[in-house]
């Protein structure tokens, strides 16, 4: 089930929320494990087992941890936690994509399994990696409760597009939280705005992206290249912001205060800015279980930038079984490396904008691998933005296209920028007055008003009328 | 409001909002038919673990409620005005123009110089056998340039036209693209349909003369009647948020002299006009009783003389004005029909024994021109 449907908003979360209050305590974890299995479930019936088998093995597995700690046994169950993780990830997520390697490399025919990706699987092995790992090294307790554990695995809120909630955020109110007026109403909102962010802006932005790379790249103009994969840039964090916005607001709806995932990050003035705040929780899953347990950046300066590199190729995979993924990830490596070695000083002595303008065109650039299927198609595209393609510097589609989303790209680039909290903060900060009030009233409609339009635009993506002269 | 008193209006009104909806819904009489898409909505599916388990059920269910959301067609339009607000001049494939104008895109890239070769090598068999004249008129993209959004793209039909007239040859070539152009500033398309009115008929009626070097009947331009004057077409299906309508138009001397007129070889009338379709929506249906696959004329016009028409609807409005032509009139949609083309043609008349006349729009000819 996704957040932005008819059955998600008006079936499934308001039925779960009646039951959610209704019960007492202790009560709300069990109706939060089933809500979480008839969520997973629903489109996706059969890899619910997965899922479940997940929980079992590795509860069983983190109360041997902890039971063995410091000794061999201990050693081997996280051992056995972590490779049946990577081996479902491996299996499920790259299997089809190895093999393609394989018969590439080798000449061979072996046939593809083809098998489809079980929902949210790179979020919660990554999840129960976080438990596991922390037992092994004393950072939590073993979860001694079953029930506890399900719920922390089976989540739904950040179930199938994050956050990477580590198992120590939430420890104490997996067990025991609560919830006042003031949260429910602050996480109402926060969903509200995610969803905003997702069906207004993302979905509309994704329109103007899929026309672009639609097109044929070696006759594009420049100026069109652009509104593309800006579109893109745009879409990509609306999307991905918007449903880290539902999961978080629906968490403190619930009491849960899970970790923020993205803080502005097109405002960034070098990569690494960028990488603090883009996916934060992936970033700092990565940095915590695989970059300082690689030595990070004790070792000297050639395994720090060895370390980079592993971590990003590892990020650029972890998105998606690809060979653009791959490239992506490297990209990110190759300008974090750099800043390391030099660049951070070079733009330290720059103004910040001078920053902003590079780390955009390293993103943008990157896009352009995430966002299509293979290098060859990459390398054209990026041909078209510098018109390398003999393509002119505008046409009259870059035009028409222009004027077309040009007010949605100037909203979407503006509320991608601090720009709107800020003013919201000087207006409260002032505490009276007339644009105080025009504030308050402002704001007390502005949410149920983006909850209207977002409904018009999910029944409207539906509307399919037939015309008769189609047949 | 103090902090909590706001806290309590957010979750007031946001539950509110749910509310109104999942109640509405449950009082929601199912509709079966959308008068405003013209289809069947999704209904309730079965429910069985089979569908269950592959997850079909799901599927079926989100399209079955959303279809069935109460204020549907509301929110569409909030949704469609709330883009034009955002200046779009481009929505789910109509072009919003001047003067009220919904014009059908058609973009470059889904014609391809592929698929005109594809097309255009169905039309030598047709021309080397049975002498057939080629019209294909443009459609309003390509000939209400000024009513055209700014920098809008279309496909270039002048430049495919030059190829089919290169390919069939210039005699069996009829060039409506020159005399529409001439027009262009007259009522040729209707503001809220894809096809062309009685006077944009005409005038491709002009360049049939022309091109076939037949007499001009004397219709009169200034005489022409009214059939309906609420008329809000495909495009305004597509864009259900403009106020513009139509009038649809006839000349009465095509209505005149008796007529029998015999579709798919059932129903037999003995009239071209079907005036119950003006009370519906599809009212372009009015001109030869809307689609159908094979379609007999016999005029008043006892001159022995017979046309075999290949044609989409566009011919529907433009057939009645060859009336004074022809005792016979054939019409075939090949969208429709299934069977062998030539072999009909055959047992209407032998090769040589009648005019054969292909006409289309060029985008549908493009997209849907083909035959056994």
């Amino acid at each position: 089930m996704v957040f932005s449907s008819v059955v998600f908003i008006f079936r499934f979360l308001p039925m779960f929320l009646i039951c959610y209050f209704a019960v007492p305590g202790r009560m709300k974890n069990v109706i939060l494990l089933l809500g979480s299995l008839i969520f997973y479930a629903w489109g996706e019936p059969v890899y619910v087992l997965l899922m479940l088998f997940s929980t079992f093995v590795h509860f069983a597995l983190g109360r041997g941890i902890g039971a063995k700690r410091g000794r061999p046994a201990g050693r081997a169950y996280l051992a056995i936690s972590v490779i049946i993780n990577l081996l479902l990830l491996g299996f499920f997520k790259y299997a089809d994509f190895l093999i393609q390697c394989v018969n590439m490399l080798f000449k061979t025919d072996i046939p593809l399994p083809g098998l489809g990706l079980p929902l949210g699987i790179s979020f919660y092995t990554f999840q129960i990696m976080s438990y596991t790992i922390d037992v092994y090294r004393g950072d939590v307790r073993a979860q001694s409760n079953l029930l506890d554990f399900a719920v922390y695995v089976t989540m739904f809120p950040q179930l199938i597009a994050g956050p990477i909630v580590k198992y120590r955020q939430v420890e104490g109110e997996l067990h025991n939280r609560t919830v006042n007026v003031p949260e429910i109403s602050r996480g109402a909102k926060r969903f509200v705005i995610g969803l905003a962010k997702k069906v207004l802006i993302a979905n509309n932005l994704g329109v103007l992206w899929e026309q672009t790379a639609s097109m044929e790249y070696s006759r594009m103009s420049i100026l069109t290249a652009w509104i593309g994969i800006i579109a893109f840039a745009l879409q990509i964090y609306f999307d991905f912001s918007g449903y880290s916005d539902m999961a978080i607001g629906l968490g403190y709806i619930m009491g849960f205060k899970f970790p923020e995932n993205f803080n502005y990050p097109y405002i960034s003035a070098s990569v690494s800015e960028f990488w603090r705040r883009w996916h934060i929780s992936l970033g700092s899953w990565f940095r915590e279980y695989v970059y300082i347990p690689l030595g990070g950046g004790r070792k000297g300066m050639g395994r720090q930038l060895f370390n980079i590199a592993v971590v990003w190729l590892l990020t650029g995979i972890w998105h998606g079984a690809g060979i653009n993924f791959v490239i992506w990830g490297l990209w990110f490596a190759l300008f974090l490396i750099l800043e390391k070695l030099f660049l951070e000083k070079v733009l330290a002595a720059l103004p910040k904008l001078a920053g902003c303008v590079y780390t955009w065109l390293v993103v943008i650039l990157g896009w352009v691998f995430f966002s299509l299927d293979t290098p060859g198609q990459a390398v054209l595209y990026i041909k078209a933005l510098f018109g390398l393609n003999g393509g002119d510097v505008f046409d009259s589609q870059a035009l028409f296209l222009l004027g077309e989303y040009i007010v949605i790209l100037v909203i979407s680039a503006l509320a991608a920028t601090p720009l709107v909290k800020m003013l919201e903060n000087k207006v409260k900060s002032k505490g009276s007055g007339y644009s105080v009030a025009v504030y308050r009233f402002c704001e007390k409609l502005f949410i149920p008003f983006l909850l209207i339009m977002s409904i018009a635009f999910i029944v409207e993506a539906s509307y399919n009328p037939f015309l008769y002269f189609r047949f | 409001m103090s902090e909590k008193g706001n806290a309590f209006f957010t979750i007031g009104i946001l539950s509110l909002i749910l509310f109104i909806f999942i109640t509405a819904d449950f009082f929601n009489v199912d509709r079966v038919y959308s008068e405003t898409e013209m289809r069947l909505l999704s209904e309730k599916p079965d429910y069985d673990w089979e569908s269950m388990l592959s997850g079909e059920y799901a599927g079926e269910y989100e399209d079955y409620i959303t279809d069935q959301f109460p204020g549907r067609d509301k929110l569409v339009k909030i949704k469609m005005r709330t883009d034009i607000l955002s200046g779009r001049k481009e929505i789910d494939g109509v072009y919003i123009g001047e003067d009220g104008y919904l014009i059908e895109k058609h973009s470059p890239e889904a014609y391809t110089t592929e698929l005109e070769n594809e097309k255009l090598a169905l039309l030598d068999g047709l021309v080397e056998e049975w002498n057939a004249k080629i019209m294909l008129v443009p459609t309003a993209d390509n000939i209400l340039s000024d009513k055209m959004p700014a920098y809008a793209q279309y496909y270039d039909e002048e430049a495919f036209l030059e190829r089919v007239k290169e390919r069939v040859g210039e005699h069996n070539y009829i060039d409506v693209y020159s005399v529409l152009s001439e027009h262009s500033d007259e009522e040729i398309y209707y503001r809220t349909d894809h096809h062309w009115t009685t006077l944009g008929a005409y005038y491709g009626y002009q360049a049939w003369t022309q091109g076939t070097s037949s007499f001009k009947f004397p219709y009169d331009i200034e005489n022409m009647t009214t059939v309906s004057n609420d008329f809000q077409g495909t495009m305004y299906s597509k864009l259900p948020v403009v106020s513009t309508v139509d009038e649809i138009k006839i000349f009465p001397a095509t209505a005149f002299r008796e007529v029998s007129v015999m579709y798919d070889l059932e129903e037999t009338t003995d009239t071209l006009y079907e005036d119950s379709y003006l009370q519906g929506k599809n009212q372009y249906g009015y001109f030869l009783d809307d689609n159908h696959a094979f379609t007999k004329i016999e005029t008043d016009y006892h001159n022995g003389r017979t046309l075999f028409v290949i044609k989409d609807s566009y011919a529907d409005s433009f057939i009645p004005l060859l009336q004074p032509h022809y005792e016979t009139i054939y019409a075939v949609d090949l969208r429709y029909y299934n069977g062998l083309l030539f072999k009909l043609m055959d047992e209407c008349e032998p090769r040589g024994g009648m005019d054969v006349l292909v006409l289309y729009n060029c985008a549908e000819f493009l997209e849907s021109f083909e035959y056994y």
